[in-house]
């Protein structure tokens, strides 16, 4: 048997290998970012809308946040119908907020920037530094759009540099769920629990009596380190104080010990393995800490009447943190076409289209005027659950900036959470070391570009 | 004479007598001279190829040499601006505590997929290629999975996996063995995800082997059996060899997309839990769009792009020469 010849590359192979790396070397250099410190959202320029016309065609990039693709489909035909020269063209961009994020800048300073887009909690911060997303201050005056009846929590999350640089959309909490039957079962009063203290009294006898765990936790990034909030905030700690890290504070540790607690000392809490709303809809679990955009969901998933109610306070009171998605305009089109853009923008959160928007999704009414207005009012008659997720939004607060606006802080908090709940790391290392890399990640990707 | 045919085949050795060789001279004077290529010659190069070559430079070289570029940056993806770090990414890379965990995760992957899927895809083709009842059927079953969607496949094996409602927590119920802890063990998740890609991707393997079976000398089977040879000393000494350029074939497209391997990841446990199962592709994808670190991320392309390169060459320079064809 012969062989084949072995691998050899002669000089001109090698030659002509240089040609053509040397060619696309100099095609790759035409293109990429300016080199420079951060031009940042300082560069977006002031526009006179006074005498500019809206553009006919815009485009808006949603992930249809509580499979609402047909409730924007009719907000859009509703719009066109009130506004028959501009077309709104909806983009299915992304199956969640990351999705839609990651081709949002990726798609940066190509042609193929939508002018509307959507904003979560944890991106609408990069946007802005990115200098990708419009301020909306000036455009809101313009267009006359009521910001004062926004609820001012959500409205303010997207305040930094004295502007808001987006509008609420669909907003959430966290909130508290439970198996009314199980609850029964233990002799429990139909309430949530006030206090985690109180929750450490009842859990004996929902394990028990109720014969399922009695908490259900959920792990994964964009979640655990929302939901920790709670605790973390109840005991009186935080994720850091602006861009200052303070996970090493007595009260920090004091939480995560809690949590760590409940999962290894008393033996009353378990980390679901991939969906903690689905253990609890199948009663795996008598209660969780799910978001408000789960309400629909798990009242027709579960075979269970199921209760809802503030989450628990802490030692130093109530804490629940805001979440969900607002919608930014992009900073890299034309004034017509960001001024075809906000006058969706006032359509789409105006005080009748938000209350259609809440009622079929379970989203916050981010509008007080929504919130108060007939058709939120025969909801809460349906469904009292969604009452309760209402009235805890006026105990919300922001969240903390080390976790929502650093690249990866989340990551590295779900990390150091999981850590924690899932090998007992102890509290002080694992936020220890998420701490050093969220420091290291703003020294890098945020203090550059502010 | 000997036409040309037998001089190329080497057949015409016996009629070829040692007279008939030229000489150096004589070989000079009878080589015909290089004509200068036409120009029609060139455009009609230049119209097949052209184009392949375009395509090559714009979405394989280019990008290859932006992301070699980026490497060199800190830049947050989406931002119009960048500051140069020179090897600062790579510096700040190999330093990473967390790297270590990653590249062990990446090994682990590797070399159970590759290693796992060519001994399993071997198995399943010596089984296929033999004359057993209902053989169709099982070769279709068995290369089905490949051709399947990886996001897809990843979905279903969620379900499978999960130690409250799926399948596997019913099997091992029956049994009296409780659901190991595949979502929340670092390490019972790796193994989980191993599974899931070895199950997709054996297909393929026993596919090309199952064809390289097809193609084995049935003479020298029966001659090693007249022989005396037992079937496995046969498949030992005899297939095995036979299957070595098959061999090296298959571990260098199987290494190849091992380590490229994203989508089951993606789909069933993003990385986690406790980063348990973040292999250095999944690591780009997260510090890149995830991050928004796209220069760092670049930084790990191109470290991730350097081990393939090595390893590729190393296995063209020293193993294809131990192959037989």
């Amino acid at each position: 048997m012969n062989t084949t010849p072995s691998f050899t590359i002669n000089r001109r192979q090698i030659l002509k290998l240089a040609a053509v790396f040397g060619a696309t070397a100099t095609l790759a250099a035409c293109s990429g970012p300016s080199l420079g410190a951060g031009a940042g959202a300082a560069d977006v320029a002031v526009t006179d809308w006074t005498g500019i016309t809206p553009a006919k065609e815009i485009t808006w990039w949603s992930n249809h946040p509580g499979t609402s693709k047909l409730i924007e489909e009719e907000i859009i035909k509703r719009f066109q119908a009130e506004n028959p020269q501009i077309t709104v063209n909806l983009v299915t961009a992304g199956a969640n907020y990351d999705e839609i994020a990651q081709k949002f800048q990726a798609a940066s300073g190509t042609n193929s920037v939508p002018d509307l887009v959507l904003a979560s909690d944890v991106w609408w911060f990069r946007y802005m530094i990115n200098g990708q997303i419009l301020p909306i201050d000036d455009l809101a005056r313009h267009l006359e759009i009521d910001t004062a009846d926004f609820n001012e929590t959500l409205y303010d999350d997207y305040t930094f540099t004295g502007n808001h640089w987006a509008i609420p959309y669909a907003r959430s909490t966290p909130l508290f769920y439970y198996n009314k039957a199980v609850w029964a079962k233990a002799g429990l009063p139909d309430r949530a629990p006030k206090t985690w203290a109180e929750f450490d009294e009842w859990a004996p006898k929902i394990q028990a009596d109720g014969g399922v765990t009695p908490l259900g936790l959920g792990k994964g990034a964009s979640w655990a380190a929302w939901w920790f909030c709670n605790m973390l905030w109840g005991q009186g700690g935080a994720y850091s104080d602006e861009w200052t890290m303070t996970l090493d504070t007595p009260e920090a540790i004091a939480a995560a010990d809690y949590l760590q607690s409940l999962i290894y000392d008393k033996k009353v809490a378990t980390v679901a393995a991939v969906d903690q709303v689905a253990d609890f809809g199948a009663g795996l679990t008598g209660c969780i800490m799910g978001s408000t955009g789960s309400l629909t969901g798990i009242l027709e998933a579960a075979t269970f009447e199921v209760g809802t109610g503030f989450l628990p306070e802490g030692p130093e009171g109530q804490a629940c943190p805001t979440g969900g998605t607002g919608i930014a305009i992009a900073a890299d089109r034309t004034p017509e076409q960001q001024l075809a853009a906000g006058m969706f923008l006032k359509f789409l959160t105006n005080s009748e289209n938000t209350a259609y928007f809440s009622s079929n999704t379970g989203y916050m009414p981010v509008r007080t005027s929504a919130r108060d207005g007939e058709t939120m009012t025969k909801v809460y008659a349906e469904f009292p659950q969604f009452r309760t997720a209402v009235d805890q939004l006026e105990t919300t607060r922001s969240q903390d900036w080390g976790r929502v606006f650093v690249p990866n802080a989340d990551k590295e908090l779900t990390t150091a959470l999981e850590k924690i709940m899932l090998q007992q790391t102890d509290p002080a290392e694992a936020f220890a070391v998420a701490s050093t890399a969220i420091a290291t990640s703003f020294d890098e990707n945020v203090s550059a570009y502010l | 004479m000997p036409t040309i045919e037998d001089l190329h085949r080497g057949t015409a050795s016996a009629v070829a007598a040692p007279t008939n060789v030229a000489t150096p001279a004589q070989r000079r004077a009878f080589t015909p001279r290089k004509k200068k290529k036409p120009w029609k010659s060139w455009l009609l190069f230049l119209l097949f190829a052209g184009p392949n070559v375009a395509l090559l430079i714009v979405f394989t070289y280019k990008p290859l040499l932006q992301s070699l570029y980026y490497s060199t940056l800190q830049w947050n993806l989406g931002s119009a601006s960048a500051i140069p770090v020179g090897l600062g990414n790579y510096v700040t890379w190999f330093n990473d505590p967390g790297t270590a965990r990653v590249v062990t995760v990446t090994l682990i992957f590797t070399v159970a997929t590759v290693g796992g899927g060519m001994v399993i895809g071997l198995l399943f083709a010596v089984l296929l290629n033999r004359k057993l009842h209902g053989r169709g059927a099982a070769r279709t079953v068995i290369v089905a999975p490949y051709v399947l969607s990886g996001v897809a496949v990843g979905l279903l094996w969620l379900f499978v996996f999960d130690p409250n409602f799926g399948i596997t927590a019913a099997l091992l119920d029956a049994i009296g063995v409780a659901s190991p802890p595949w979502y929340n063990d670092p390490q019972w998740a790796l193994v989980m995800v191993i599974i899931v890609y070895l199950w997709k991707n054996v297909g393929y393997v026993a596919l090309i082997y199952l064809a390289a079976l097809q193609s084995v000398p049935r003479d020298l089977l029966e001659a090693a059996s007249l022989d005396g040879a037992t079937p496995l000393r046969a498949f030992r000494n005899i297939v095995l060899p036979l299957l070595g350029p098959t061999t090296f074939f298959l571990s260098i497209t199987t290494l190849l997309s091992s380590l490229q391997s994203f989508d089951i990841i993606q789909a069933m446990t993003k990385g986690g839990p406790l980063e348990g199962t973040t292999t250095m592709m999944y690591q780009i994808y997260q510090e890149g769009f995830q991050a928004g670190r796209a220069g760092y991320s670049s930084a790990v392309a191109t470290i991730l792009f350097a081990v393939l390169l090595v390893v590729t060459l190393i296995q063209m320079k020293y193993v294809e020469k131990r192959v037989h064809y």
